[in-house]
């Protein structure tokens, strides 16, 4: 990433995203609204990837996975594969997926964040005794029905800056 | 690795507290704009709670010296009271089914890995990982927690693990003739060393005794107000270790 070229941008949005995935709802809201958090960091990697694949790459992906393990007490490496992941697919079929509707992105981030969220699952049921449940598909669920405004929103912010 | 985490640990410490400002920010301002008839209110009430605390302390006191008395004459070592820090949670762990938080103390004051940590009510859990400015504290009801008890009316000894939800702790191998009832106050039994002896974890919720198995299952509710805590006490257990036996 050149800082030059607003790359301040995508950094600052991604430390967004990691707040956003902190933020805790007051304690005497009931728990389970908590469980809607969308995959805010993933939604974000995923937007910069498909609007600009020259910027962030693979690698830069999984070192700042590292951040969000350590962030989230995870083992160290599992969301910088997961990032990766979402990177590689995002930077192979970009083309492909800007051509693509809203309502079939939705479809596309709904696939991509259910797929990482069962890597991590299944990491945690080796390193921790967390195990599976359907809860897995909440963040996926709720990650789609914001990715358009995600989208409209990051990208409204690129244009503004002239991030290229 | 450890190393690892505690570097990008530090570094990611400001972002807890930036996620938190909402609720700084309306505390600041409760504080501000408090009326004066509430803060009266407040003012009485905790007179009120110092009064019955002093008089349970100086109880306490009192006990403590005869409790000293009866263990000098037993020829056995005086307990020492245990050393707290005060610590704010600054964050939480958003992963689902994770049971952590974050406290706003470290490596700087102190704090170690494997520390206690209580909050008014009872135990709260344990220092898992210690930055230079804030740590992670694995609560008890986390399914990766365990934590030696016993309970407090028969010194019936058992292991309180987490299951996940944060209303709930189950003991393990209670059996079917163990004398464990509703209502029974479990405390630290002490026992591994981690814990300090004789901090409150819960109160039996329900015993279920299933005639063709061989252990009961015993549920308990968390004392410590594992959700709604702000405040908690980390706590240093007196060095005496390394003089215990010969």
């Amino acid at each position: 990433m050149n800082p030059a070229q607003g790359g301040w941008l995508i950094l600052a949005s991604l430390v967004v995203a990691l707040v956003l995935s902190i933020f805790h709802l007051p304690e005497t809201w009931p728990q389970w609204l908590g469980w809607l958090r969308p995959a805010w960091v993933p939604l974000f990697v995923f937007f910069w990837v498909m609007a600009l694949p020259h910027r962030l790459g693979l690698v830069s992906a999984w070192i700042f996975g590292i951040f969000v393990d350590v962030l989230f007490g995870d083992p160290i490496g599992l969301n910088g594969a997961v990032l990766a992941g979402i990177t590689y697919i995002g930077w192979r079929f970009y083309e492909r997926l800007r051509m693509y509707s809203v309502v079939q992105q939705c479809g596309v981030v709904f696939l991509l964040i259910l797929g990482g969220d069962l890597v991590r699952m299944l990491v945690h049921d080796l390193s921790a005794d967390r195990g599976w449940s359907w809860a897995v598909l909440v963040p996926a669920l709720t990650s789609m029905l914001v990715w358009p405004f995600v989208s409209l929103f990051l990208q409204r912010l690129r244009l503004q800056f002239g991030v290229e | 690795m450890r190393g690892t985490r505690q570097v990008f640990g530090t570094m990611l410490a400001p972002l807890h507290y930036v996620a938190e400002t909402p609720y700084l920010v309306g505390e600041e301002l409760g504080n501000v704009f408090a009326t004066r008839s509430a803060l009266l209110d407040e003012n009485q009430m905790l007179k009120r709670q110092v009064l019955e605390l002093s008089k349970i302390s100086l109880q306490y006191r009192n006990l403590l010296k005869e409790n000293e008395n009866l263990r000098e004459l037993l020829g056995s070592r005086a307990r020492l009271p245990d050393e707290v820090l005060i610590a704010e949670i600054i964050g939480i762990v958003p992963t689902v089914g994770a049971h952590q938080v974050v406290i706003d103390k470290g490596s700087d004051a102190g704090v170690q890995i494997g520390q206690a940590v209580i909050d008014s009510e009872g135990l709260f859990g344990q220092v898992v990982e210690v930055d230079v400015y804030s740590s992670r504290v694995l609560l008890i009801t986390d399914r990766d927690h365990a934590v030696p008890v016993q309970i407090n009316r028969n010194g019936i000894r058992s292991i309180a693990g987490g299951t996940g939800r944060m209303d709930q702790l189950e003991l393990e191998n209670v059996t079917i003739t163990a004398d464990v009832v509703k209502g029974d106050l479990v405390e630290t039994s002490g026992l591994g060393g981690r814990f300090p002896e004789g901090y409150p974890v819960g109160e039996v919720e329900s015993v279920v005794v299933d005639p063709a198995a061989s252990l009961s299952r015993v549920l308990v509710r968390p004392s410590a107000l594992l959700d709604r805590s702000r405040h908690v006490l980390v706590v240093f257990a007196p060095e005496t270790r390394d003089e215990v036996l010969p």
